[in-house]
C-alpha cells in the first residue's frame, strides 16, 4: 500500500513488458457505474494516437508505469461522457468539501495503490487542496522528484476524504452517469448549503438546486441572499421551482415570488398545489415591507375551548417551521383572536388544564403594521411571536422573530 | 415601426440594474499614471496624438467587451478561468506577475495623490498615510453597492477635465480635425522616435492589465447574466467612450496651452496643472488638480483589491471581504500590504515620482499582451463559452490589438535605453 498523487501519474512514461517507453499517461479515469473511487484505465498518449490502459493491466507506477501487456493490444481511446477524468473534471477544479463546508479548488489528486495478484489496484482516497499540492505541482520537473518528496513532506497536508467531496457538475445528464447527487451537502445544516451556494458560480448553483431534495432545497433558499436567490430559482424551469418553492414557508415563498418577475411567478404558482397557491398568493397581496408581507399563515390555533391535551395534540400534527411553535393562539367566533398561550405554560401544566386559564395579554398588531413598527413591538414586548389580526379582530398570521432578525440585518 | 416607451422603459430599467462595472473599468484606465501620459502628450505634441485616442477607443471595448461577456456567460471571474484552463503552474507565474505589476500602480497612485496634493501645500507625510487609511476602511468596511455607488460618484467627478478643456480655450476646429485625421509625415519625422514612444505609453495606458480582472470579477459579483448581457454590452461601451472622451479633453487642454507656449516638457501631471494656472486661470487649475486627486484616489481604492480577489481565486486561498481575517488571511494580507507598501514607498525620503509613474506604464505594457492571449484562448473555448463564443470579425480586431500591443510594447522596450 502506498500513496501516489495524480500529478506524479500524469505525464509519467509507459513501459510495456518489455520495459521500453511506449507513451506517456494524459489521463486517469474512473468508471462511477462499476466502483466509485477505483480507477478504470489510463488514456496513454503514444505515437500511435491515445491508448488505453486497462487498471488490470498495469504492473507498477513508480517511478513509471509499467504495463502487463503489449501496447500493440491497447485499445483506442474513444471518448465516453460517464467516466470520471481525473485530470479534466478534478484537478483545478472547484469542488464542495462537505467536512469543511466550503467551497475549494483541487490542487493535486491522492491515490492509493496496493498490489493485487500480478497488478495495482490504484483507488482515490482524497483530493489535496494545499500548500502541499501546489508547490509538487509549482517544482515539477523543476526539482529532482526525491528531493521534491524529502521537501514535500516537511508540509502538513491538507486533503479532503474522497467520502467528503461533493463535485460539481452542470450537465444534469452527466450528473446521473457520474452518480453525483450532492448527498454530502443534503446533510448539511440548511444556513450552510445557502453558504456554500453563495460561493458558487450560477451554472453550479443551478446544478445543486436541480439535483438535492426539494425540501432541502426549500430550507437552503429560505437563508439565500435573496439577490441570488431570485436568480437561482429564475435559472430553474417553473416545474421544479415549483416543487421547492411549495415546501417553503409561505411568508418566505411569497418574499421569494415578490423578487421575481410577473411572468415567472405567475407560471410558478400555476404550477403549484392548489392550497399553497392561494396561501402564498394571498401574502403576495400585501406589501412587502408590512406585517402582513413579513408573516406567515403557518401558525397553530385552537378553539379557546380548548384544554392543554388539545393543544400538544395541535402541536404534534403543526407542519409549519419550528419558530412559529412558541405561541398557541386562542381563537373565539369567526376565528377572532382572543387569546395566547405560550409553549413553556403549556409544557408545565396539566392535561386538563383550560388553556383560558392560562392565557396572557397577547400583543397584535394590524396588517398594515409597517416594518418599524413591527420590529419596535418585538422591541418593547420581548416577543418571540407577534399575532396579525385584521380590522375585525381576526387572527391573520404570525410574525415570527427570526424574521424580524433578518429584516433589521438586510437594512442596514 | 411605432414608437413604444414601454419597452424604452424596460430596456432602461434593464440598463440601470447593470450599469456599473464597465464605467468604473473604463475610467480605471485615467488613473494617476493615465493622466500623465495624457498631459505630457498634449503639451509635447499639441493636437498630433489626438487621431491615436480612435483606435485605442476601439481596442479597448473589444477587449472590455471580452472581459464582460466571459464573466457573464461562465459566471466566473479571469483568474478562475485561467486556472481551470491552464493549470496551477500558468496561474501561479501569471498571478506573481498581476502582483509586481499591479504594485507598481498601486504606487503610482499614491504618488498621483501625493503631488495632487502638493499642490495645495499638504504634506506627502501626512496626507499618504491618511489616503492609504481612507482606502483600507472604504473597502474593508463598505458593502459592494455602497463602494460601487462611491465608485460611479466618483467616475462622474471626471468631468473636471472636461471643464479644464473648455476653460483652456482651445482651436476647437483644429481639433476636432487633427482626431479625424494622422497628422502629416513630416510633422511626426520632426519630433522623431520620442513621438512613437509616447503613442506606445498612450494606447498602454488606456487599456491596463487589472481592469480586465476587475470588470469581469465585478460582472460576476453583480450576478449579470447571460439575458441581461445585452445591457450590460452597453455599460461597457458607453464606459470606454466617457474615458475616451476624458482623455481627450486632458489631452487638449494641456495642447491649448502648454504646448502652444512652448513648455513642451513636464514632469508630472501636477506640473501640467501648475503650468495651467497662469494661462488658463485658477479655476482651471483647480480643476485639473482635483480632478487627479479624484482619479489617483479613485484607482487605488479599485486597484489592491481587484488584485487581491484575482489571485486568491486563481491559487484557491479563501477571499471575500464577508470572511473575517483569520479566515481569509491571505486575501486580507495581500490586500494589507499592497497598500501599506505602495504607500509606505513614498514616504522614503527622495522618491522619485515621476520614475514610479514611468515604471508602472512599462510594466502595465509589458503584462497587457499575456493577459489579452490568455483572454482571446479562453472566449474563444467553445466548451466554456457556448454561441457566446468571438465572431470572425471580432477576433480579427481583438488579434490586431494584440500583435500591435506587443509590436508597440516589444519597440517600447528596445527605445527604452
Amino acid at each position: 500500500m502506498s500513496v501516489v498523487t495524480l500529478s506524479e501519474l500524469l505525464g509519467a512514461a509507459v513501459r510495456d513488458p518489455s520495459g521500453s517507453v511506449r507513451g506517456r499517461v494524459r489521463e486517469i479515469a474512473i468508471a462511477p457505474q462499476d466502483h466509485a473511487t477505483r480507477v478504470a484505465y489510463l488514456i496513454v498518449r503514444t505515437s500511435n494516437g491515445e491508448r488505453v490502459v486497462r487498471a488490470d493491466a498495469v504492473k507498477s507506477c513508480s517511478p513509471s508505469v509499467r504495463a502487463s501487456s503489449d501496447a500493440a493490444a491497447w485499445d483506442t481511446h474513444t471518448p465516453s461522457d460517464g467516466d470520471l477524468l481525473l485530470k479534466r473534471d478534478l484537478l483545478d477544479q472547484q469542488i464542495i468539501d462537505v467536512h469543511g463546508r466550503k467551497v475549494v479548488r483541487v490542487n493535486d489528486v491522492e491515490l492509493d495503490a496496493t498490489p493485487l495478484n500480478s497488478h495495482l489496484i490504484l483507488n482515490v482516497t482524497s483530493v489535496d487542496v494545499g500548500a502541499r499540492g501546489a508547490i509538487r505541482r509549482l517544482a515539477k520537473g523543476l526539482v529532482p522528484s526525491f528531493t521534491l518528496r524529502a521537501l514535500l513532506e516537511k508540509i502538513p497536508p491538507r486533503v479532503i476524504p474522497w467520502q467528503f467531496v461533493d463535485l460539481l457538475e452542470t450537465d444534469p445528464a452527466r450528473r446521473v452517469k457520474l452518480k453525483i447527487a450532492y448527498e454530502g451537502l443534503s446533510k448539511l445544516h440548511p444556513a450552510d448549503i445557502a453558504d456554500i451556494v453563495e460561493d458558487l458560480p450560477p451554472a453550479e448553483r443551478e446544478a445543486v438546486f436541480e439535483t438535492i431534495d426539494e425540501e432541502v432545497a426549500a430550507e437552503a433558499l429560505e437563508e439565500i441572499d435573496p439577490k441570488v436567490r431570485a436568480a437561482i430559482v429564475e435559472s430553474l424551469d417553473s416545474d421544479r421551482a415549483a416543487d421547492i418553492v411549495e415546501e417553503m414557508d409561505p411568508d418566505a415563498a411569497a418574499d421569494l415570488l415578490e423578487d421575481l418577475s410577473e411572468k415567472q411567478s405567475g407560471e410558478i404558482l400555476e404550477q403549484m398545489e392548489p392550497e399553497g397557491r392561494e396561501e402564498v398568493a394571498h401574502l403576495l397581496e400585501f406589501g412587502e415591507r408590512t406585517a402582513a408581507g413579513r408573516m406567515t399563515t403557518e401558525y397553530i390555533a385552537v378553539p379557546e375551548t380548548a384544554v392543554v391535551d388539545d393543544a400538544i395534540e395541535a402541536l404534534k400534527h403543526f407542519e409549519g417551521s419550528r419558530e412559529a411553535l412558541a405561541t398557541i393562539y386562542l381563537t373565539g367566533d369567526g376565528q377572532k383572536l382572543v387569546g395566547a398561550v405560550t409553549l413553556v405554560k403549556i409544557a408545565i401544566s396539566s392535561p386538563a388544564a383550560q388553556l383560558s386559564d392560562l392565557s396572557e395579554p397577547y400583543i397584535a398588531c394590524a396588517p398594515d403594521t409597517p416594518d418599524d413598527e413591527v420590529a419596535a413591538l418585538f422591541d418593547k414586548y420581548n416577543l418571540i411571536t407577534l399575532a396579525v389580526a385584521d380590522e375585525h379582530g381576526r387572527l391573520a398570521g404570525i410574525i415570527t422573530a427570526d424574521d424580524v432578525i433578518t429584516m433589521l440585518r438586510h437594512r442596514r | 415601426m411605432t414608437f413604444s416607451w414601454k419597452s424604452w422603459k424596460t430596456r432602461l430599467l434593464m440598463f440601470a440594474a447593470v450599469v456599473g462595472p464597465g464605467l468604473i473599468a473604463g475610467e480605471g484606465g485615467n488613473d494617476a499614471g493615465g493622466i500623465w501620459t495624457y498631459s505630457v502628450a498634449g503639451a509635447r505634441f499639441g493636437y498630433s496624438l489626438l487621431w491615436a485616442m480612435i483606435p485605442a477607443t476601439a481596442a479597448l471595448i473589444v477587449v472590455q467587451e471580452m472581459a464582460a461577456r466571459m464573466g457573464a456567460v461562465t459566471g466566473k471571474g479571469l483568474s478562475d478561468l485561467i486556472r481551470e484552463e491552464f493549470g496551477f503552474r500558468v496561474t501561479f507565474f501569471l498571478m506573481a506577475a498581476l502582483v509586481a505589476t499591479n504594485f507598481g500602480n498601486v504606487m503610482a497612485e499614491f504618488a498621483g495623490v501625493a503631488s495632487s496634493l502638493a499642490l495645495f501645500d499638504l504634506p506627502r507625510q501626512i496626507v499618504v498615510p491618511l489616503a492609504a487609511a481612507a482606502v483600507w476602511t472604504l473597502v474593508v468596511r463598505g458593502t459592494y453597492d455602497s463602494v460601487e455607488k462611491i465608485f460611479l460618484i466618483s467616475s462622474i467627478f471626471f468631468v473636471c477635465y472636461i471643464f479644464a478643456g473648455i476653460l483652456a480655450h482651445p482651436d476647437w476646429k483644429a481639433a476636432a480635425f487633427a482626431t479625424v485625421t494622422q497628422p502629416e509625415t513630416l510633422t511626426v519625422r520632426n519630433y522623431g522616435h520620442v513621438y512613437v514612444y509616447t503613442l506606445i505609453a498612450l494606447v498602454g495606458t488606456t487599456i491596463a492589465p487589472w481592469m480586465q480582472f476587475y470588470l469581469q470579477a465585478s460582472i460576476v459579483e453583480k450576478g449579470v447574466t447571460v439575458r441581461q448581457y445585452r445591457a450590460s454590452r452597453w455599460d461597457v461601451i458607453i464606459g470606454a467612450l466617457f474615458a475616451a472622451v476624458i482623455a481627450w479633453f486632458i489631452i487638449v487642454a494641456c495642447a491649448a496651452t502648454l504646448h502652444l507656449t512652448g513648455q513642451t516638457e513636464i514632469r508630472d501631471a501636477a506640473d501640467a496643472a501648475m503650468a495651467l494656472k497662469p494661462l488658463a486661470g485658477e479655476f482651471a487649475y483647480l480643476l485639473f488638480a482635483a480632478g487627479l486627486f479624484n482619479a489617483s484616489l479613485f484607482a487605488a481604492t479599485v486597484l489592491p483589491i481587484s488584485t487581491a480577489y484575482a489571485v486568491c481565486e486563481g491559487l484557491g486561498f479563501e477571499s471575500g471581504l464577508d470572511k473575517k481575517f483569520h479566515e481569509a488571511p491571505v486575501f486580507y494580507w495581500l490586500y494589507t500590504l499592497l497598500i501599506v507598501l505602495g504607500a509606505g514607498v513614498l514616504l522614503l525620503p527622495n522618491i522619485p515620482l515621476v520614475q514610479i509613474m514611468f515604471f508602472s506604464q512599462v510594466v502595465n505594457g509589458v503584462m497587457l499582451p499575456f493577459v489579452l492571449i490568455f483572454m482571446l484562448l479562453l472566449v474563444n473555448d467553445r466548451e466554456l463559452m457556448g454561441t457566446h463564443v468571438n465572431s470572425r470579425g471580432f477576433n480579427i480586431i481583438a488579434w490586431i490589438t494584440v500583435a500591435s500591443m506587443m509590436g508597440l510594447t516589444v519597440a517600447m522596450l528596445l527605445t527604452q535605453r
